[in-house]
């Protein structure tokens, strides 16, 4: 009986992965290319969930109106009367005022929103777990509590205790240990079919940075405004270079912060549909036969491409956060003696 | 490439490189809120489980280190002290043996002086016997003599017959003794 009732899903799931490769087929009849790699990456106003599109609401501040006009979806935004769409999909007020401010829902903002529960509620739960006591007074039982448990001290002792000192270490645990799986689930989601990577853009990627940015500078220490402002150890004039290399400097680190992550996760996924996107191209600059055959070595190709963009998901997370630690480290750290400040600006 | 990216700006959400700051918006305030409950109910707790626990089973090696070297103490006090009780009982062993000595070597000295004295009393007592006997049979003697003489004296008044008998008769003597 439950095999019965697992093939009729397996098949129901094939049927439906189907369906968008033929409904993609049909829209890229009209356009003029064969398959779009950009609009697979942006940001939509709309959820894809096995191909059909579900409408986020969209909630636009108009000039001159502290109140958000809010609506279910852009048609209904259009059908209101209040907005009309342009050709590239861009909504504008029939009032004639500029839209201040789009905080409409989008689907990266869902995606980051899917990394951030997933993260809170895993995380609650095995803090409760170990308030009841399981892995507090016993041993961690069962393998989930052990997986989360190694990656939390990993995160603890290898990225938060080796870079920042010792007594300052435990207030930056959780800001770590919290981007550290957030970014990874972001990440991952991003593989999953009809996913979304929502590190795959900078607004989330910078403030991502800002915050590691902010902690850094809230946490800096005197040690660290004095080599920022005034170089000690250095002939006088040499400060007229160095500070303001030093001010650029305190930005430049969160810049390639954002950018590093962003630039992984939108190239990874973009060289994914790119060559799988290949059989498409082919099958209509050639023939359909052709496109068919070339499957046979796009496909294992884009599985290895899988395995390494799944890698590089959890590689770039876990730098995204070694490096915020290292910042906090080092802007927090008080040095002690002279060779240590040089050593620290080498 | 042109194509490429006029194609990205009618996604709807703008082209990749923008910053869009209403979505800007949202992720700050989520993750403002995100990081609070993680900092402040989720991380510390399991934190302090974790540190907790470390703690433990710091604090029961080290006593578990700490009996282990007390009992290796107790059993080496334990060894000392069987040691101290045997050379003990030796000591006492030992001292008894020379007790026993001792009384016996008195007992046999005295014993030996019991003898000794015993032989002496037997010795004097012998003599004394002797001195009696002796006495007696000069008593003895001279009442023998006083009757011989009374005798001759009675029988022959001859000098010469007299004084040759009185020789024989004292020359006699120790043979009748």
């Amino acid at each position: 009986m439950s095999r019965i009732l697992r093939r009729i899903a397996v098949t129901a799931l094939f049927f439906l992965t189907i369906n968008p490769v033929l409904a993609a087929a049909d829209a890229s009849e009209e356009s003029e290319n064969p398959i779009d790699v950009i609009g697979k990456v942006q940001d939509h106003h709309y959820l894809d969930v096995a191909g059909y599109h579900l409408y986020l609401p969209r909630i636009l501040f108009v000039e001159g109106s502290a109140i958000p006009y809010v609506y279910g979806s852009t048609e209904s935004a259009v059908t209101s009367g209040n907005f009309e769409e342009l050709p590239d999909h861009s909504l504008v007020s029939t009032m004639g005022n500029d839209i201040v401010l789009d905080m409409s829902i989008t689907s990266h903002l869902m995606y980051f929103w899917f990394g951030i529960i997933l993260t809170l509620w895993i995380t609650i739960a095995m803090a409760r777990k170990y308030k009841k006591g399981t892995g507090r007074e016993t041993e961690p039982s069962g393998w989930f509590q052990n997986l989360f448990e190694i990656t939390f001290v990993f995160i603890r002792d290898d990225i938060a205790r080796t870079n920042i000192s010792e007594n300052k270490y435990k207030k930056f645990v959780p800001y770590l240990f919290a981007v550290f799986v957030s970014i990874t689930f972001m990440n991952l989601f991003g593989l999953l079919p009809w996913g979304v990577t929502a590190t795959a853009d900078i607004t989330v990627t910078g403030i991502l940075a800002a915050f590691t940015f902010f902690i850094t500078q809230w946490n800096g220490s005197k040690d660290h405004w004095e080599h920022v402002f005034w170089f000690p150890g250095v002939p006088g004039w040499l400060r007229i270079i160095l500070t303001p290399i030093e001010i650029l400097g305190l930005f430049t680190k969160p810049f390639a912060l954002a950018v590093r992550l962003f630039a992984n996760m939108l190239s990874g996924k973009i060289m994914i549909i790119c060559i799988l996107g290949l059989i498409f191209i082919f099958a209509e600059y050639f023939n359909p036969a052709f496109g068919l055959g070339s499957s046979v070595l796009v496909v294992p190709l884009t599985v290895a491409l899988y395995v390494l963009k799944a890698f590089v998901g959890v590689l770039q997370a876990y730098i995204f956060t070694l490096l915020s630690a290292v910042f906090i480290g080092m802007a927090s750290d008080e040095h002690q003696h002279e060779e240590g400040q040089i050593e620290a600006h080498a | 490439m042109t194509l490429i990216f006029a194609e990205a700006a009618s996604g709807g959400g703008g082209a990749i490189l923008n910053f869009n700051s209403g979505f800007a918006v949202w992720v700050a305030i989520t993750l403002i809120i995100f990081l609070a409950v993680m900092g402040k109910y989720a991380v510390p707790l399991i934190m302090g489980a974790l540190s907790e626990r470390e703690e433990r089973i710091k604090d029961s090696l080290e006593s578990a280190e700490k009996a282990l070297a007390k009992a290796e103490e107790i059993s080496n006090e334990n060894e000392k002290a069987l040691r101290e009780a045997e050379v003990k009982a030796q000591k006492i062993r030992k001292e008894a043996l020379d007790d026993a000595e001792v009384l016996r070597t008195e007992k046999i000295e005295q014993a030996k002086k019991d003898a000794s004295k015993i032989i002496e009393d037997a010795r004097n007592t012998i003599e004394q016997e002797k001195k009696q006997a002796l006495m007696e049979l000069r008593s003895e003697v001279a009442e023998l003599a006083v009757q011989s003489a009374s005798m001759i004296i009675h029988s022959e008044l001859d000098e010469k017959k007299n004084k040759k008998l009185v020789d024989s008769f004292i020359n006699d003597l120790p043979k009748m003794n």
